[in-house]
């Protein structure tokens, strides 16, 4: 009885909790079994469906099949098309799409699908064409490929929608046999049905992607007609945006954006989701204005006190997206928003309260916090990240609000909470501690609390290291003892190690503990962790019981850190050849590379630049830092003895965009050698180009000589390759000149169908734009940590100043940027940012010369009311001739 | 439910359901002779090689057959045996004109007559393309299929053409009595 109990009771709970689900309990063997009843003479088409439906959900589960399993449900299944039963033939259409036969099976049911194709019922017709088209080879597409173009402009708009559909599959493999239905797709776009007008827009959008004109041309011609579909509506928005969006990449902003009008009569449209894709569409516009920008807003707006909870969300979103580069245009919804707090929905209440975040002034700063710790301890730990972020810029942005945000974020530090949602509070924090030093003496009280009861090591450990280096320099820094030796007693090996370091940071900056902190140290040298030993004896030595070293050395033996990336050393070591000279820390360049943040987001970052410079759409990935150069480089054999590549440029596009073969140029400048990078994209599907190389000429450039020419053995269609020259300088000096270039190349035809390149081809050659080695290729960009400092330490005897007018200018930033690109290099201090409405700015820039002749620049300009712009030029460096090279680049340019 | 199934068909009510598995050579005519088995309505003008397998059902003699039409193309012929297992009778299509191919329709026949699923099904053979004067005759393919072996199921054979229907319809009576007087199990 005891024993039986229990487990009543179990099955009761759980009787509650599932209420029975249709799919309770099913088991791959015991489906299978059951499947025999498709074989049964006298089918039973009710249990028939009903193990279809167990075999799909199964599939669905994950659950996979053996080879042979399949087989025999397949088969199985194929018997069933003797039923007339039309809900059965359904599912057996579901069944043989999921189980995808392979491909020497699919030609079992070929027959009866096609015959189900030309069938008097809709339903069948439909269907099938869907299955069809997903299990069918090219081979046989042919011969359906009639039956398919009907179909799209079949009378029943359920038919239609599935030939469409399955077009919009079919393009992935067989493109040209799609692109043979363009009319017909044409006439459907025209069609009464909604949902055949937006698979028909789709799929002609599909058919015409590459080419950009023709998108264009597609706009143009639908925001005129009338798109009855609000689906085929939406779908015509995005487009619209795109074409919007490459047409800005063309001809930069300035006049009537095109198309705007048509985006804000969408906003008046019937269907909600047409004005909210209309109103989204605009707020995401690249440059809008706030003029544009208003009846979106507005609309928006209205949205927020629908009823719908979905509309509520959207419009939210898009406002919380719209406040991080608008805020004040947002700040019209504050009202409408402030009663979203307490929606039933969180991520609605969540949206709403880091929006206003994001736009309030200061003195609703307080009023919201309250409002905020209410429904904190509700949400779930992404939503808390969320505030905590939006809760930093705000702090951010209001510095004297720090006190109340400052005890915000202590408090909900101590609540319950994932290691992720702590990060994100502790990181905010530390960013506030840096950036507001009133701040500093709470947030590091805060923080010690914090350690006290802290279950993360790595946010224990990044905490006592941030003590040891900001502690000593408080007011009072002995009370932050206790709380580091506590760690050294109670906690893991990890933490105990930092916290000594910690320690010992204070004993080296603050003399008058110095002698106690050598107490607490002794102690931890009887700790039973290797590390922490090891760290404990080091810092004794340091400290001073030997004498050795001034008490000065100690500290900064201890807060020094490395002021060069890892990433960027790590590069610099393997290049380095074991030789006389000693590796020097100093060349090792200082601009911080994104290397170690996620690739992900490179890529990403990569492909928005493509896109923003209009290339080609399979075009060039511009690989953007030098170390990716640097690899690529170094594994050519030819380029191995050149030495240490100094500097490399941006990549040049040598060709128009949209030509046949695009081609852009990435100059490498070496001591006494220059590699041209080509990157060349064959944009001709038909066309496999062999032995591509590229001829340059060397006649108008008297210092230059050519060494070696790298040919790309073959380039298909679609992906980028690379070809190199190597031309040869003398050591050291700064050589320029212009290059003619031709590339030549073999082409030979490819087969579409087949894509077997024809044995025979021809020599063909293409012009290319000229290339210049300009003063800027051999300008490292390299930052200084104190301009000032820089500056006042070179000989002001050697600066070169002169005083140039740059003409009219549409703004001072414009004027700033162009020069800092003609000069190629790096603007510190943050000093590239010209503030709107100034009418004047200094902009200070560094860079390292060739050779390792560190340069430094300092340009002050105004503007006039003609925006006339007017800039004055001071250069220092340790060679004079360098200074007046870069007066020369200015100068000539 | 049996029962009520004898009960019924007792009565003459509810047709009987047979699968019937319709195989041979490629080109023999097995399309030709389903679509002469259908009303006369739904036939069509003409038969296209068959891809995979196509359905057919029809009603005669009170039995309603479903007619799985196998294709007979020679990478085919391995699915046939996915469709024995539900397969009440089987039609043998012999092409009498194409002598050639005989022994390969042979060994064919030889794989399915040894098949454990088809043990006791009963066979009925169409020497078809009668209508060409070279044919060979319902006995002479016999002999050379040597049928006559065959002690343990019910066969027959007999000559056709399907594009006449003649002898066709012969073929379908003697297999629905095959069927009638076969004990239920």
């Amino acid at each position: 009885m005891a024993l039986v109990n229990p487990r009543d009771k179990k099955d009761e709970d759980r009787d509650d909790e599932t209420e029975y689900s249709p799919f309770f309990g099913i088991e791959k063997g015991a489906v299978l079994q059951e499947a025999r009843v498709f074989n049964d003479p006298q089918l039973d088409t009710r249990r028939c469906q009903q193990v279809i439906t167990k075999l799909l959900y199964l599939l669905n589960q994950g659950e996979s099949f053996t080879k042979t399993e399949a087989t025999e449900v397949f088969f199985a299944t194929t018997k069933l098309f003797q039923s007339k039963d039309i809900a059965l033939r359904r599912m057996v259409y579901l069944m043989i799409k999921e189980i995808t036969p392979s491909a020497d099976e699919v030609i079992i049911v070929t027959s009866s699908l096609m015959k189900d194709m030309n069938s008097k019922t809709d339903l069948y017709r439909a269907n099938a064409i869907r299955v069809l088209c997903r299990i069918i080879d090219g081979g046989l597409l042919g011969q359906i490929e009639r039956y398919l173009k009907q179909a799209v402009v079949d009378k029943n708009p359920i038919v239609a929608s599935a030939a469409l559909v399955s077009g919009i599959h079919l393009l992935k493999n067989n493109p040209e046999i799609v692109k043979r239905w363009s009319n017909e797709v044409q006439e459907a776009v025209n069609s009464k049905a909604p949902l055949v007008q937006f698979h028909a827009l789709a799929l002609l959008h599909q058919i015409r992607q590459n080419d950009r004109l023709a998108v264009s041309k597609l706009v143009t011609s639908l925001t005129r007609g009338n798109v009855r579909s609000p689906l085929a509506q939406c779908l015509l928005i995005r487009y619209t945006v795109q074409v919007i969006h490459e047409a800005s990449g063309i001809s930069s902003s300035g006049g009537e954006r095109p198309f705007y009008e048509f985006l804000e009569g969408c906003l008046r449209h019937k269907a909600e989701m047409v004005i909210f894709e209309a109103a989204r569409a605009i707020t995401q516009l690249e440059g809008v204005t706030s003029r544009e920008l208003t009846p979106a807003i507005t609309v928006l707006q209205l949205f927020l006190s629908s009823s719908k909870p979905v509309l509520r969300f959207a419009a939210v979103r898009t406002l919380n997206k719209v406040a991080m580069t608008h805020p004040l245009a947002v700040t019209n919804c504050n009202i409408d928003m402030e009663s979203l707090i307490s929606d039933q929905n969180r991520s609605i209440a969540t949206l709403a309260i880091t929006t206003l975040l994001k736009t309030g002034n200061e003195s609703s700063v307080d009023r919201l916090m309250k409002q905020i710790t209410n429904f904190m301890s509700d949400i779930a730990d992404e939503f808390k990240i969320t505030v905590v972020e939006a809760i930093r810029s705000l702090c951010l942005k209001f510095p004297q609000k720090y006190r109340t945000l400052m005890n915000f974020l202590s408090n909900i530090l101590r609540e319950e909470g994932g290691f992720e949602y702590k990060k994100a509070i502790v990181d905010s924090i530390l960013i506030l501690i840096r950036e507001i030093p009133d701040a500093k003496e709470s947030g590091l009280s805060h923080l010690c609390e914090f350690i006290e009861d802290c279950e993360f090591t790595y946010l224990s450990t990044q905490i006592l290291h941030l003590l040891g280096n900001e502690g000593p320099k408080t007011a009072d820094p002995s009370k932050y003892i206790r709380y580091i030796y506590n760690r050294v007693i109670l906690e893991n090996a990890t933490v105990r190690a930092s916290a000594v370091s910690a320690l010992a940071k204070f004993g080296a900056m603050v003399d008058f503990l110095q002698p106690r902190i050598m107490v607490l140290l002794r102690r931890c040298l009887h700790d039973n962790d290797d590390e922490v030993r090891d760290r404990a004896t080091l810092y004794l030595q340091v400290l001073g019981d030997t004498k050795d070293i001034a008490p000065d050395g100690a500290a900064a033996f201890l807060s020094e850190t490395l002021n060069v990336p890892l990433a960027n050393l790590e590069a610099s070591l393997k290049a380095y050849e074991p030789s006389e000279k000693p590796f020097n820390i100093a060349a090792v360049s200082k601009e911080a590379k994104p290397l170690t943040i996620a690739e992900k987001k490179k890529e990403k970052k990569a492909q928005r630049e493509a896109a923003a410079t209009g290339a080609h759409a399979n075009g060039v990935a511009p690989a953007v830092s030098t170390s990716s150069y640097e690899n690529l480089l170094n594994a050519i054999p030819e380029f191995a003895s050149i030495g240490k590549l100094f500097k490399s440029s941006k990549p040049v596009q040598l060709t128009e965009e949209e030509t046949e073969y695009a081609v852009n140029v990435v100059k490498h400048t070496y001591p006494a050698h220059v590699v041209f990078q080509f990157n060349a994209t064959n944009t001709i599907q038909e066309q496999l180009l062999e032995n591509v190389e590229v001829v340059m000429d060397t006649s108008l450039a008297d210092e230059f000589e050519e060494v070696a020419s790298i040919p790309l053995k073959s380039l298909p269609y679609g992906s980028p390759g690379q070809t190199f020259v190597l031309l040869a300088k003398p050591e050291g000096a700064v050589a320029l000149g212009k290059f003619g270039n031709v590339l030549k190349f073999k082409v030979k035809e490819v087969d579409p169908a087949s894509g077997e390149p024809d044995e025979e081809g021809y020599e063909d050659e293409y012009a290319l734009e000229d290339v210049e080695v300009t003063i800027g290729d051999y300008i490292q960009r390299t930052s200084v940590s104190n301009f000032r400092n820089s500056w006042e330490a070179l000989d002001p005897g050697l600066e070169k100043v002169d005083e140039y007018g740059l003409g009219p200018r549409e703004s001072l930033q414009e004027a700033v940027k162009a020069v800092i690109n003609t000069l190629g290099m790096q603007p510190v201090e943050g000093t590239d940012q010209v503030p709107s409405n100034a009418r004047s700015h200094t902009a200070l820039l560094a860079g390292t010369f060739i050779g390792n002749v560190p340069v430094l620049a300092r340009l002050s300009f105004g503007i006039d009311a003609q925006k006339q712009v007017a800039m004055k030029l001071a250069v220092r460096s340790e060679d004079e001739s360098v200074s007046e090279l870069i007066q020369d680049i200015i100068a000539s340019s | 439910m049996g029962l009520f199934r004898r009960f019924l068909r007792a009565l003459g009510l509810g047709p009987e359901k047979v699968g019937v598995l319709i195989v041979g050579l490629d080109n023999s005519g097995k399309s030709t002779l389903l679509n002469r088995l259908r009303p006369k309505k739904a036939r069509t003008a003409d038969v296209v090689p068959t891809i995979g397998f196509q359905v057919e059902s029809f009603l005669k003699h009170g039995i309603q057959f479903t007619a799985f039409d196998m294709s007979g193309a020679g990478r085919y012929r391995s699915l046939w045996e996915a469709y024995f297992k539900d397969a009440q009778a089987v039609i043998f299509v012999i092409d009498a004109t194409d002598l050639v191919r005989m022994c390969v329709a042979k060994d064919e026949l030889e794989l399915m007559l040894r098949h454990p699923d088809l043990r006791k099904v009963p066979f009925l053979f169409y020497a078809n393309k009668s209508d060409v004067p070279k044919c060979w005759t319902a006995l002479q393919c016999a002999q050379a299929l040597q049928l006559d072996e065959n002690k343990d199921k019910p066969w027959n054979i007999l000559a056709s053409n399907a594009l006449t229907g003649e002898g066709v319809e012969e073929g379908i009576d003697w297999l629905a009595e095959m069927i009638k007087s076969k004990p239920t199990n």
